[in-house]
């Protein structure tokens, strides 16, 4: 029995270790490493693109008012108190004071109204009954001269636009991480997983096509029995897996160091309830168990399809299975203890993403060991059933005669 | 069982589609021999072999191998040549001979060591380092049949080994085979070219229709033939028919007709006596294909492989 375990646990290295060099050792691997540099890149380019079109057209954007020069300095004082409140990005466009002509109707239809569409709001008419005439998009600039116009009658009133109050800001370091915060690191770690397991689990589809178009199958289904094949390639894989995750988890970590400091304080209020150091070990181990059952499945599916258009329509039902799969952990994530969350904990494909969000929203780890020795017995099923399929349907085979597998071992040669 | 029967097999059975691929096959093979499993294409040869490795499992009968009836327990003892060869196009010679060696139980490092030994006694030393794909069909062929022996296998399975190799090629598989015996392996092959079988085998079994026809040495299969005398008169004629056996044949200038093994020498007095003269005379044994024939049927021998098609 030992020599068995010993034996299937070589074949599987020998199977995994030739997966993983065929893997790694070529130059396409460097591009499959760098990809999410690639996804990053090219999504901060576009994103910069689309930025700097809508910062050129809020550059040109204009509110304007049109009051008598009496009023002006007034309102510009105003307006230059109002304006602190806002963050970055929420700052109203800048404002002009303009004189009123005969028409100040026409002349406020005339600016909102023009070909350059500069001007997002126009207010004309006494401070007490302003009217305000805005574009399209317009809305929250008409709100923020109504607000200007009510602040700087209340000033006028008390004769002074300098502020009446003088606070005092004092920033706390919050110590004790909240329910959202927990929520969040459920939320992450269900995204991660997910991400990771699928970025990285379809590797092991197209590692059996490769044996069955090279014909190598069968050398190996001779030499090694099929739960070794299958074990070895999801071992070989799971070690490129690891190596991705190394790399890219090791940039991350650096990344962090130079993320800005309101950034970096967001970040700390993400924890889970577990601790970091338990939850990066059970985050690990769940990637783990999410990783072979995906990977086998995968592994499976591909094992059945003789060309790539097979391996492709194969993969779709799976991709749908994923998504409810990780439906169902993110409302586990926001919803812990809920049924739904029962559910995904307990349902074999979704239990080691659902028990991630609950290792982030709970502090009770037994449930964690019962989690892992559940996921445990399932990868096993997963795989000592795909390699039944892989035998009956691959390489049309039966069970066998049912008496002989009752015969006890023979021994010695 | 029997120590001195490497492989045995009784009343193997395996069913496709409810069709009888091989219908109740008993094998049993010496230990140190060399073994032939002869048949038309489509006879059943390769899903015995299949079943004998522990590829497929049998739906009926039972096997073992070097002992064992769990194949699997003796595969790091086997070394196997499928019919479709495969190996890994981007793998180097030399790492795909150690690899197959290593599937096998033996470490990487000896066996890259025995790849290179091995490739250069072959002739082809040049190209360990060359990837699969680089390589003709008969090279990779070659090294797949290295790799299926780098482990120095007690028994080596190969299904149809000379399909797709040239003259040379085969000729140099021969003397591997036999050089796998010589260190006291045994060999059990396929093939549905005689000459081979006949050259080589020490004992063979004949599978037509998924059941064994024959088993026994290729004297033996040859002996259940009559041997066949072909002769040429100095004066033909068709009297020449009433001093031969009712069933000769005139076939040009010659009479061909069958011999008994202990008639011979009164069928050379009865000629050189007949006053027709002896312009021509030869007497051989019938070789392993028609044997063969004979045993498989000409009709069933077509019919098998028509089904194989």
């Amino acid at each position: 029995m030992a020599n068995n375990i010993g034996r299937g646990l070589r074949q599987a290295l020998t199977v995994a270790r030739r997966d993983f060099i065929a893997t790694v050792f070529t130059p396409t691997f460097l591009l499959f490493l760098l990809s999410p540099m690639f996804t990053i890149l090219f999504g901060a380019a576009g994103g910069f693109g689309a930025s700097s079109m809508a910062q050129g057209a809020a550059d040109r954007a204009r509110i304007v008012v049109i009051a008598a020069p009496d009023q002006a300095a007034a309102i510009v004082a105003t307006d230059r108190q109002l304006r602190q409140v806002f963050g970055r990005g929420e700052i109203p466009p800048p404002l002009d004071v303009v004189t009123p002509s005969n028409d100040p109707a026409a002349q406020a239809r005339a600016r909102v109204s023009s070909r350059d569409g500069d001007v997002d709001a126009a207010l004309y008419g006494p401070l007490e009954h302003p009217t305000i005439v805005y574009g399209g998009g317009g809305n929250n600039e008409a709100d923020y001269l109504a607000g200007l116009a009510e602040q700087t009658m209340r000033a006028q009133k008390l004769g002074s636009t300098a502020p009446l109050s003088a606070p005092t800001k004092t920033k706390i370091v919050r110590t004790v991480v909240t329910t959202s915060g927990h929520n969040a690191a459920a939320l992450f770690a269900v995204m991660a997983i997910f991400l990771l397991t699928l970025f990285l689990a379809g590797l092991t589809m197209g590692t059996m096509a490769e044996e069955r178009s090279n014909k190598v199958i069968e050398v190996l289904a001779a030499a090694v029995p099929l739960e070794s094949v299958f074990f070895g390639k999801l071992i070989g894989m799971f070690g490129v897996a690891l190596l991705f995750v190394g790399f890219w988890g090791t940039v991350a970590s650096q990344i962090t160091a130079i993320l800005p400091a309101g950034t970096a304080a967001a970040l700390a209020g993400v924890a889970p309830a577990v601790g970091k150091p338990v939850f990066a070990l059970l985050f690990l181990a769940y990637f783990v168990m999410s990783y072979l059952l995906i990977g086998a499945v995968y592994l499976i599916l591909g094992a059945q399809a003789s060309t790539q258009r097979e391996l492709q329509l194969m993969a779709l039902p799976m991709t749908v299975v994923q998504m409810a799969n990780v439906g169902m952990s993110t409302a586990a994530a926001g919803k812990p203890g809920s049924t739904i969350a029962w559910i995904a904990e307990i349902f074999p494909f979704s239990s080691p993403m659902a028990m991630a969000a609950h290792a982030a929203n709970s502090s009770a780890l037994w449930p964690h060991a019962v989690a892992i020795l559940w996921q445990l017995l399932w990868v096993s099923v997963v795989i000592s059933l795909g390699a039944r399929w892989f035998r009956r349907g691959v390489l049309k085979s039966g069970e066998g005669p049912k008496r002989k597998r009752k015969q006890p071992q023979p021994s010695g040669s | 069982m029997s120590q001195s029967l490497a492989v045995t097999a009784h009343g193997l059975v395996k069913k496709f589609g409810g069709r009888r691929v091989v219908d109740g096959v008993d094998l049993a093979v010496p230990a140190g021999t060399i073994y032939g499993v002869l048949g038309p294409n489509g006879a059943g040869k390769t899903t015995t072999l299949r079943m004998l490795l522990g590829i497929i499992e049998p739906d009926e009968g039972e096997r073992t191998l070097l002992g064992r009836d769990r194949p699997r327990e003796a595969s790091d003892h086997v070394g196997y040549l499928p019919e479709e060869r495969g190996l890994y196009p981007q793998m180097k010679a030399r790492e795909a001979i150690a690899f197959m060696g290593a599937l096998r139980g033996l470490p990487w490092k000896t066996g890259r060591k025995r790849a290179v030994e091995m490739m250069e006694q072959a002739g082809i030393g040049y190209a360990v380092d060359f990837k699969i794909r680089k390589l003709s069909k008969g090279m990779a062929q070659l090294v797949q049949l290295l790799g299926s022996v780098v482990h120095q296998p007690d028994l080596l399975v190969l299904d149809e080994p000379f399909s797709g190799l040239d003259p040379v090629n085969q000729e140099g598989l021969e003397r591997l085979i036999r050089a796998e015996q010589a260190r006291g392996a045994t060999v059990l092959f396929s093939t549905h070219v005689m000459a081979h079988a006949e050259r080589l085998c020490d004992r063979l079994a004949i599978i037509a229709g998924g059941k064994r026809r024959f088993e026994g040495t290729v004297a033996d299969a040859r002996g259940m033939l009559p041997m066949r005398a072909h002769y040429q008169p100095e004066r033909d004629g068709p009297e020449v028919a009433a001093i031969l056996p009712a069933d000769a044949q005139h076939n040009g200038r010659d009479w061909v007709f069958p011999v008994a093994d202990d008639a011979v020498e009164a069928l050379l007095l009865k000629l050189t006596q007949s006053g027709f003269g002896v312009a021509g005379l030869s007497i051989e044994r019938p070789g392993l294909h028609d044997a063969f024939v004979r045993i498989v049927g000409a009709e069933a021998l077509a019919r098998a492989e028509a089904e194989a098609l």
